[in-house]
C-alpha cells in the first residue's frame, strides 16, 4: 500500500513538474521544474529497487545537467527575454502528435500492465560494473565515443565561433 | 585545573599600552571587572580590558564557572556521542523494544519501521545542527588565533563559547527581508533545498565502525549524488534576488561546484577500487590491518596512490564547499558577498548552516575513505571506542579546513577553472592508472 502511495506521489510530481516546464512562462522556473521532474524519475528508479540508477539520475541529471540548463539559461537571457510565449502557430499538429503518442503508449502500457518481473531486484553495482565491461562492452565503448566526438565538436564551434569574433571587432 | 595555569600571554601586551597611553589615568578605584556577567554595566561604567584579571583568571569565580560550563559542554558532546556510539549495541534491543510496544498496541508493523527511522534521521539532524554551533565558534577563535586576535571571549564565560548562541538568537529575531526585485517563491524556497541535501547525503555516513543510520550499498555514490543537489539552491538564491552581484555569485557558484564534483569524484576512484565496494562501511574496514604490525594499513598510506587521491579530494572538497581559497562566488571585495547578499536572518544563517554541515560531511568521508574510518592508529589503542577515532579523524580534518580558509588568498575566477581542468582534473585520471597498476602488481 505505502509503495503505491509513494509512486502515485512521485509519479504526480514528475507530471506536474513536467507540466510545468512547457507551461511555465519565466524560462528559469522552467528549468528549475525540469530539475523537479527529473529528481521524481529518480525517486522512481529508487522505489524499484534501482539504486545505481537512481543515484546516477540524481548525480548526472538533477545536480548536472539541471545546474547547467539553469546556467545557460541566466548566462544568455535578459530579464526580458527570460518571458517567453509558450505556444507557437503549430499548437494543433503538435497536440495531435501528442495524442496519438499517447494513445499508442496507452495501447502498449495495456499489453504488459499484468506481466511482473521474474525475481526481485537486487542491488547489483557489482554485477552492472561487470557486465558493462564484457557482454555490453562494445555499446558502452561506442556510447563513450559519441560523447567524445561530441564534446570535441562543442569545443570546436565555440572556438571557431571566439577567434572570427574577436578577429571581426578587435 | 592547574591553579598556576599562566593563561593567555598573548593578548596581554596589547591592551596595556592602550590603557597606559591616555596620560596619567586617574586612579580611580576600580571596581572588580566583571566577565560577561552583566555586559552593560561592564561596558558603561569600565571602559578598560581586564588586563589584570587575566594575570590570574583562575581568580574569578566567573571564569571557574565558565570553565566549568565548558567541560560540562564537552562532557555533553562526549555523552551524547557515547549514547550514539555505545547505544548503538542495545540497537537492536531498543528495535525490538518499539516492535513489542506497537505489538502491543495493536498497531501495524510499519509504525515500528517509520519510528526506527525517524529516530535515526533526528540523531543525524542534531549532529549537523550542534555540529553548526561548534564549527562556527571553533572556526572564529582559530581565525582570531591565526590573526594574532582572540576572538569572542565574553559571551559564555569562557573562551565565549556561547557566542554562536547568542548569534543564533539574534539572527532569529532579525527581520526577515525579500527585496522588492526578488522572485518570491524561489527566493524563499532556495535556502531550503541548499540545507536539504546535507541532511539527506548524511544518511550513510558511518560514525565508526558499523555505525550509520543506513547502510547503503551504493553509499559513495549516494553521498556524491546528494551533495550536488545543492547547487541549484545556490543558483536559485543568486537568481531570484534580482541583483546582479548575487547573479554573479550564483553563476560562479554553478561553474565552479559541477566543475569541482569531477576531480572530486574522480579521486575516491582508486579509493574504490582498492576497496572494491561502494559501500562506506565496507570501505572503513577495508584498511583494517597494519602493515609489520606498525603502519595502519589506511589508504593514505598507499604509496603515491593515497597521497594524490587524498590531496585531490581535499582540494576539491574545499572548493565545494565555497571556502577561501575557492571563495569565487561570495567574494567580498568584488560581490559583495555573493549569492546571499540578499538574505537576512535565519534564511541567512541556513546558508552557513549548510555549508559547514558540508565541511563535517568532507571531513567524516576524508575519515572514512583515507584514515582508516573508526580503526585505532595503533593496535594497541584498539581498547578506545571507534567513534572516538572517527570523531578525532574528522575533527582533524576540519581543523585543516579552518586552518586553509584563513591560510591562503583566494584565487582569480580564470585561476581557479585552469586549476581544475588542467591540473586536478588529469592528475585525478592518472591516478586512477597509476591505482589499476598498483592492483596489477
Amino acid at each position: 500500500m505505502i509503495e503505491q502511495l509513494v509512486f502515485y506521489s512521485l509519479a504526480a510530481v514528475a507530471v506536474l513538474s513536467a507540466l510545468g516546464v512547457v507551461t511555465m512562462k519565466n524560462s528559469v522556473h522552467s528549468a528549475l521544474m525540469l530539475g523537479l521532474a527529473l529528481a521524481a524519475v529518480a525517486g522512481v528508479f529508487a522505489l524499484l529497487g534501482a539504486d545505481f540508477l537512481f543515484a546516477g539520475q540524481v548525480l548526472i541529471y538533477v545536480s548536472g545537467i539541471a545546474v547547467l540548463i539553469m546556467f545557460v539559461v541566466m548566462l544568455l537571457g535578459r530579464t526580458y527575454d527570460l518571458h517567453l510565449r509558450q505556444v507557437n502557430n503549430q499548437w494543433l499538429a503538435g497536440l495531435l502528435i501528442c495524442g496519438i503518442t499517447f494513445s499508442g503508449l496507452w495501447r502498449v502500457i495495456g499489453l504488459f500492465s499484468e506481466s511482473r518481473a521474474h525475481s526481485a531486484p537486487v542491488p547489483g553495482t557489482r554485477l552492472l560494473g561487470r557486465l558493462l565491461m564484457s557482454d555490453y562492452a562494445l555499446p558502452f565503448e561506442l556510447i563513450s565515443l559519441i560523447l567524445m566526438a561530441s564534446l570535441l565538436g562543442a569545443v570546436y564551434f565555440s572556438r571557431s565561433e571566439r577567434s572570427q569574433s574577436s578577429s571581426t571587432n578587435p | 585545573m592547574t591553579e598556576a595555569t599562566p593563561t593567555p600571554p598573548a593578548p596581554k601586551p596589547s591592551p596595556a599600552p592602550a590603557a597606559a597611553k591616555p596620560a596619567p589615568a586617574p586612579k580611580i578605584a576600580m571596581p572588580t571587572p566583571v566577565l560577561n556577567h552583566s555586559a552593560g554595566k561592564l561596558l558603561t561604567t569600565t571602559r578598560y580590558w581586564p588586563t589584570e584579571l587575566w594575570a590570574n583568571p583562575w581568580a574569578s569565580p566567573n571564569y571557574r564557572r565558565g570553565a566549568l560550563m565548558l567541560a560540562a559542554i564537552i562532557g555533553g558532546v562526549l555523552l551524547t556521542g557515547a549514547a550514539v556510539g555505545e547505544l548503538s549495541r542495545w540497537g537492536d534491543k531498543i528495535y525490538a523494544l518499539i516492535g513489542a510496544f506497537v505489538a502491543s498496541q495493536g498497531w501495524p508493523q510499519n509504525t515500528a519501521e517509520g519510528a526506527w527511522i525517524l529516530l535515526k534521521a533526528l540523531i543525524v539532524l542534531h549532529v549537523i545542527l550542534i555540529n553548526g554551533l561548534w564549527a562556527i565558534w571553533w572556526e572564529r577563535k582559530i581565525s582570531a588565533h591565526i590573526q594574532s586576535r582572540v576572538g569572542p571571549t565574553y559571551s559564555g564565560g569562557f573562551h565565549g563559547w556561547a557566542q554562536t548562541i547568542f548569534d543564533g538568537i539574534k539572527l532569529l529575531l532579525k527581520e526577515d527581508i525579500t527585496p522588492d526585485a526578488a522572485d518570491k517563491w524561489v527566493h524563499a524556497l532556495a535556502p531550503g533545498i541548499v540545507v536539504a541535501p546535507v541532511v539527506v547525503a548524511f544518511a550513510p555516513v558511518s560514525f565508526g565502525t558499523q555505525l550509520s543510520a543506513a547502510n547503503i550499498d551504493i553509499g559513495v555514490l549516494y553521498v556524491f549524488a546528494f551533495a550536488g543537489i545543492s547547487v541549484i539552491g545556490i543558483v536559485m538564491a543568486g537568481w531570484a534576488s534580482g541583483n546582479k552581484y548575487s547573479l554573479l555569485g550564483g553563476l560562479r557558484a554553478a561553474a565552479q561546484i559541477v566543475s569541482y564534483e569531477l576531480p572530486r569524484a574522480f579521486s575516491v576512484v582508486p579509493v574504490l577500487m582498492l576497496a572494491g565496494s561502494l559501500n562506506l562501511e565496507a570501505i572503513a574496514l577495508a584498511q583494517a590491518g597494519y602493515w609489520h604490525g606498525l603502519v595502519p594499513r589506511w589508504f593514505l598510506f598507499y604509496p603515491v596512490v593515497g597521497q594524490i587521491a587524498f590531496l585531490i579530494f581535499l582540494i576539491a572538497s574545499v572548493a565545494e564547499t565555497n571556502r577561501t581559497p575557492f571563495d569565487i562566488p561570495e567574494a567580498e571585495s568584488e560581490l559583495v558577498s555573493g549569492f546571499h547578499t540578499e538574505y537576512s536572518g535565519m534564511k541567512w544563517s541556513i546558508f552557513f548552516l549548510a555549508e559547514y554541515g558540508y565541511v563535517l560531511l568532507a571531513s567524516f568521508l576524508l575519515a572514512t575513505f583515507f584514515l582508516g574510518g573508526g580503526a585505532p592508529p595503533l593496535a594497541q589503542l584498539g581498547f578506545i571506542p571507534s567513534w572516538i577515532w572517527m570523531l578525532a579523524k574528522a575533527l582533524l580534518m576540519m581543523f585543516i579546513f579552518l586552518w586553509t580558509r584563513w591560510t591562503f588568498p583566494r584565487l582569480r575566477a580564470d585561476q581557479l577553472m585552469d586549476f581544475n581542468w588542467k591540473f586536478l582534473l588529469p592528475w585525478s585520471f592518472a591516478n586512477i592508472a597509476l591505482a589499476g597498476a598498483y592492483l596489477l602488481l
